[in-house]
């Protein structure tokens, strides 16, 4: 009993509210690297998935399949949820006195400005609009991945992580896992040339790999209680050791989510399981206060 | 390269002048590919079916056999699903799927007639031979696979519960359903659910029984046991405050309330034209209708897609609650004027 392709689920966005007021800045006890390399998130997703809604939002008027459009509708929902809960989790790490505020910047520049309108204007915005449902696309097949993983993370349980974060984690990758065939479905309405996807991916995945490289470095740079602590500098044997010990997504995870991606028959639907997400929403403490969870 | 449309950024690094450029080239390669792109096509999905049989296992219950129209099988379902249902005066309405997801020549649906309710009457009117249109189907109340299950249906709220019995039964999954109802005659299909194990199906009619508490419908449970729901508001809610912390607990979700107690008020958008919004509509919907446009989302003012700046007058959802969109902004969606008009900025 395994839910398929052929259970079309019907996206919602869930009222979820967290707190994060007693979080403290290494959440996962003892372990401010592992703490902080999943700390990007609340840095990259509050502007990157407001551009996904924006970017969806333009682009429903396109779609002329009204189940896909009903799907993108849900999407744009559960995205927008999304954003304000890590923008209150980073809003948290500002309040523990980790100056964020340059990389923030940075990244409300990429997302407005590089991947923003760009001036363009008719068939050339258009055009410049499925090319970022494109790189959107590829950018949801890692989140589908995050998702799978931060749902079967029991290290995390084990090592005593927040419960509040944990749960906040595990409520959005269920629902990326839940909505993880949306971006592909709109992309392969919308244009669906095998190129193009993978152009989309040889952009999207660097760039998303440096610009959490980059943000984690920033993070233990930054953080006060690191200050005259070798964790301050980040290293690679560190961040692989604790991805050894399942505290941290590895970074084969990410080499095989690249490799999936480069089929020509490459589906959503076809990984991740669905009923990981759904039986997780139903624990869920968030999803359960919000009510209306499936 | 030229980034042009783009500001500077405001650290300048080697990497993010990398980005500038890669982006750059991305956009060129983006309007060259537009060349030989072909505009997506329409898809249409919708169901032609037509009822082949109905009847009446209770007496304010029909029970609705739909078959395809064409040669083409029903789409595939799981239980838990719905379609929706365009009846032949136009009104559209959600029905879960109760029948067999095994069976692709026929979708089975439940129907009781609710004082009152235009939909169900005319459902209740259908007769041999008439053809519908279907949407779907869908799920907002997926089944997943758990250690063990408890069933819990108020009424005609087994429609959805009953292929999750059949489903958990076939896979030698233990299960249990309690039915509750106004009375025996009044709680269809767990009758036939019972005739595959008497010893796991509980039917519990008020008349005889009492009115359960969440309590009631919970005891014996098993603590693995995946509870799922489904019934009037008030069960549901009642069930999902009693269901222990780290059990699950799933029930439908289900579209937004309809309006009740609204005021019909007048929504101006900047830049014209005025709409007006009737009591039983939202500002959304109105607004909808002149800009087919606008982005909306969860239909209940959280998911904050369809907020928007407001100009003039104020907004509330009703006297005892504000707008979700805070100070100077109201979700469409929800937000009603407290006056007789109101002026919104629809652009960005």
């Amino acid at each position: 009993m395994t839910a398929t392709d052929d259970d079309r689920i019907a996206l919602q966005a869930r009222d979820v509210r967290f707190d994060f007021s007693g979080l403290r800045t290494d959440w996962i006890p003892g372990e401010p690297l592992a703490s902080h390399v999943i700390d990007v998130l609340h840095m990259l997703l509050p502007e990157g998935e407001r551009w996904f809604v924006e970017v969806f939002s333009q682009a429903l008027p396109l779609v002329r399949d009204a189940a896909l459009a009903e799907d993108v509708r849900g999407f744009i929902g559960q995205e927008a949820v999304h954003a304000e809960s890590h923008q209150g989790a980073q809003d948290h790490l500002i309040d523990a006195g980790i100056d964020v505020s340059g990389y923030v910047e940075q990244i409300e520049w990429i997302f407005s400005d590089l991947l923003g309108e760009r001036g363009l204007t008719g068939a050339e915005a258009r055009e410049w609009l499925v090319e970022r449902v494109g790189l959107i696309a590829a950018v949801e097949h890692f989140t589908a991945v995050l998702g799978e993983w931060i749902l079967h993370s029991p290290d995390l349980d084990a090592a005593g992580a927040d419960a509040e974060m944990l749960d906040m984690l595990r409520w959005h990758g269920a629902e990326e896992v839940e909505h993880r065939s949306v971006a592909h479905d709109l992309y392969m309405h919308l244009d669906g040339r095998y190129l193009r996807r993978i152009r989309a991916m040889l952009i999207g995945g660097p760039a998303l790999a440096k610009l959490w490289t980059d943000g984690t470095a920033v993070l233990c740079a930054r953080d006060p209680r690191l200050r005259g602590t070798p964790q301050r500098r980040v290293r690679l044997r560190d961040y692989l050791r604790a991805a050894r010990r399942g505290l941290v997504p590895g970074p084969g995870m990410f080499a095989k989510a690249v490799l999936t991606y480069l089929n020509p028959r490459f589906h959503p639907a076809r990984y991740g399981d669905t009923d990981a997400a759904i039986a997780y929403l139903a624990v869920s403490p968030a999803a359960r206060r919000a009510g209306g969870t499936a | 390269m030229s980034t042009a449309g783009t500001a500077p950024p405001p650290h300048p690094t080697p990497a993010a002048n990398a980005l500038a450029t890669i982006t750059t080239v991305a956009a060129r390669l983006a309007v060259r590919s537009g060349h030989r792109r072909r505009p997506a096509g329409p898809v249409d999905r919708s169901l032609p079916v037509e009822v082949r049989a109905l009847r009446r296992p209770c007496p304010d219950v029909a029970v609705l056999d739909l078959v395809p129209a064409g040669s083409a099988p029903l789409p595939r379902w799981r239980p838990g699903a719905h379609v929706d249902v365009e009846l032949p005066s136009g009104l559209l309405r959600q029905y879960s799927l109760c029948g067999d997801p095994a069976d692709r020549s026929a979708y089975r649906i439940a129907v009781r007639a609710v004082p009152g309710g235009a939909g169900s009457a005319e459902v209740h009117a259908l007769t041999a031979g008439t053809r519908l249109r279907l949407h779907g189907p869908r799920n907002a109340f997926p089944l997943a696979t758990a250690p063990s299950y408890l069933f819990l249906a108020g009424g005609i709220g087994i429609t959805p519960i009953a292929p999750m019995v059949r489903a958990a039964h076939a896979a030698g999954i233990p299960w249990r359903l309690v039915h509750t109802g106004r009375d025996l005659a009044s709680m269809p299909l767990s009758d036939e659910l019972a005739a595959l194990a008497p010893g796991r199906v509980h039917r519990r009619p008020d008349d005889t029984a009492g009115v359960p508490t969440a309590a009631d419908l919970l005891s014996g449970m098993d603590d693995g046991a995946a509870v799922h729901c489904c019934g009037p508001p008030p069960m549901i809610e009642a069930v999902r405050r009693a269901v222990p912390a780290g059990q699950r607990f799933h029930a439908e979700r289900f579209s937004p309330p309809p309006i009740r107690e609204g005021r019909p008020f007048t929504v101006r958008i900047v830049g014209g034209p005025d709409v007006a919004v009737p009591a039983d509509r939202s500002a959304l919907d109105a607004v909808r209708a002149v800009r087919p446009d606008v982005p909306y989302s969860c239909r209940q003012g959280f998911c904050g897609t369809c907020h928007v700046r407001l100009v003039a007058g104020t907004t509330q959802v009703d006297t005892a609650t504000p707008d979700p969109a805070g100070p100077g902004r109201t979700a469409l969606c929800v937000g009603r004027a407290a006056g007789d008009e109101v002026e919104v900025d629809l652009g960005r």
